[in-house]
């Protein structure tokens, strides 16, 4: 087994006396789309946020590529290779497509201040290889014709599908989906299958989602986690999640 | 006919200072939602450097005025960077910042007080000439100076925001600072850029200020003018608190020339609560609820 891109050991959140996530360990191997599942409040998002440095953990540790990430903030955890989306949609909404995209692209472009305002030859050189890079990543999502409209006037799928794009220019290693089937109805669910099937295999990257969809999860993900209440409460292939007791209980609302 | 000219350039003149201000506080406000009662004085205290470069060390006036915009620079960057940083990182609600903002604000008033004294200073001219004469249209030769240079300043802000990737950087922070952060964007580092920024902008400010008018503890108080521009415009708008200042600056000469320049600043004021009543969201409308 190759060394796991992620690793959560025994971490550990509280918001004041609630533990929203609970001596919550995780394996997740590079290449994998790996499943988090659970209902409402069971502390999926959190454990995205502790990932991102949105949130500090109060106990355990997070490693990504074998180095602590821990206490890393999220600008630092962005330039490691770490990108996400949003459960409830966070574009730049004042911001042009283009512009939205073109954030993530020029994380790393190189040219000062100086360059912008005298126009130099580098400032052209990396001005013009942003644009051409966030056009090809809107291309990517199927956006390419609608690069000057405001993010906010676009339709709703189309704005999910540009959150993926931004998050995809940051060019990651390890790419967090929270709920990206919310939503959606059954065809477009299966076209957000193919696609994100299609971003994994061009990108080489590794998936951690966040998701409801039970048929989403059962066609995308190797492994998943099912939490209840910030503890994990089964963890295994898809097939094995299934059939757990607990797990059924959990969703189904066993007998109190 | 005449005289209207005139009182309209004028106007525009002492709008284009008040803009300088309003654009480095709305910048402020656009990025971190709250209201920097401390701008005013950064453009007392550039004023005060630059006239103490100038008068007491005989420093050429050129290099006096690079100090007064330089030092209000760095006096704009260590305010974020020793008070509104720590407070804005503990998690305490956006009052505090504004808070700190008003402590800062008289702690800067008392402590020019007690080194500079309460007398007013005035910063020299740099024409010989005080008015030109065109066609019987007497234009102020420093009110030509301040249109001027505020204009270069203006246009300079204007394209960086809206041209380089600090700028996209800048508004996407405004937009949603956390969102940025996890796209790589180094908050803290935009924050502290753009506090230079408007204390520069501040800073040349005060020192036309300085030589359209005097020097003083208490000229900060422009700050209160900068305020009004910016909600006029839509507070969290460059372009907005720029327009409103160039209003704001047009109404006062106004009111100063034909009714009574008493009157001005309670015009003025009036004019603030009558936008917050019934336009609050300001002319040029940021809406002011997604902004909050």
């Amino acid at each position: 087994m190759s060394e796991p891109i992620l690793e959560m050991r025994g971490v550990e959140k509280r918001f004041g006396g609630v533990r929203a996530i609970d001596e919550f360990s995780l394996k997740v191997e590079p290449g994998m789309v790996y499943g988090l599942i659970g209902p409402n409040g069971a502390g999926k998002t959190t454990i995205f946020n502790t990932i991102t440095g949105i949130y500090h953990v109060d106990a355990g540790k997070i490693l990504f590529q074998g180095k602590d990430i821990t206490k890393v903030e999220p600008h630092q955890a962005a330039r490691l290779g770490i990108a996400r989306t949003f459960q409830n949609i966070r574009l730049f909404g004042n911001l042009s497509v283009k512009s939205n995209v073109e954030i993530s692209c020029n994380m790393n472009a190189g040219y000062h201040l100086g360059d912008a305002l005298l126009r130099t030859p580098r400032y052209r050189r990396v001005t013009k290889e942003t644009e051409e890079r966030a056009m090809e990543f809107l291309k990517i999502v199927g956006l390419a014709d609608k690069g000057e409209e405001r993010a906010s006037s676009l339709p709703y799928g189309h704005q999910r599908k540009l959150e993926i794009a931004r998050a995809m220019a940051t060019n990651p290693k390890l790419l967090l989906l929270d709920e990206p089937a919310a939503g959606m109805n059954a065809d477009e669910s299966l076209e957000l299958v193919e696609f994100i099937r299609e971003l994994k295999e061009r990108f080489q990257i590794t998936i951690l989602m966040i998701e409801h969809h039970m048929d989403v999860v059962t066609s995308l993900c190797d492994a998943c986690t099912v939490l209840n209440f910030g503890k994990t409460l089964a963890a295994g292939t898809v097939e094995e999640i299934k059939k757990n007791p607990e797990v059924i209980a959990a969703y189904l609302g066993g007998d109190e | 006919m005449k005289i209207l000219i005139q009182q309209i350039i004028t106007g525009i003149s002492i709008g284009s200072v008040y803009a300088l201000i309003a654009s480095g506080y709305a910048l402020v406000y656009s990025l971190l939602d709250f209201s920097n009662w401390a701008h005013g004085e950064v453009c007392m205290l550039g004023a005060y450097v630059c006239f103490m470069a100038t008068t007491v060390n005989n420093m050429p006036y050129w290099l006096s005025c690079v100090l007064g915009i330089g030092g209000a620079a760095v006096i704009s960057f260590l305010n974020e960077k020793i008070a509104y940083r720590k407070i804005r990182n503990n998690g305490s609600p956006n009052m505090f910042l504004m808070i700190a903002a008003m402590g800062l604000s008289t702690t800067y008033q008392n402590l020019a007080n007690v080194i500079w004294g309460s007398k007013f200073k005035q910063l020299p001219k740099i024409f010989s000439v005080g008015t030109i004469n065109f066609d019987g249209i007497y234009i102020g030769t420093t009110d030509m100076l301040c249109l001027g240079l505020s204009a270069v300043a203006l246009v300079i802000l204007l394209l960086i925001i809206n041209k380089s990737k600090f700028g996209l950087h800048v508004r996407a922070v405004a937009c949603s600072s956390r969102t940025a952060g996890l796209l790589g964007v180094k908050i803290d580092r935009v924050i502290a850029v753009v506090f230079m920024l408007a204390g520069a902008l501040a800073g040349l400010a005060g020192i036309m200020y300085g030589m359209k008018y005097n020097i003083y503890p208490t000229m900060g108080n422009v700050g209160l003018k900068a305020f009004i521009a910016s909600v006029i415009g839509g507070l969290g708008s460059v372009p907005g608190a720029i327009a409103g200042a160039v209003l704001l600056g047009l109404i006062e000469t106004v009111v100063s020339g034909y009714i009574s320049s008493g009157l001005r600043d309670l015009i003025s004021f009036c004019l603030l609560i009558l936008i917050l009543l019934v336009r609050p969201s300001g002319l040029f409308g940021v809406d002011v609820q997604e902004k909050a």
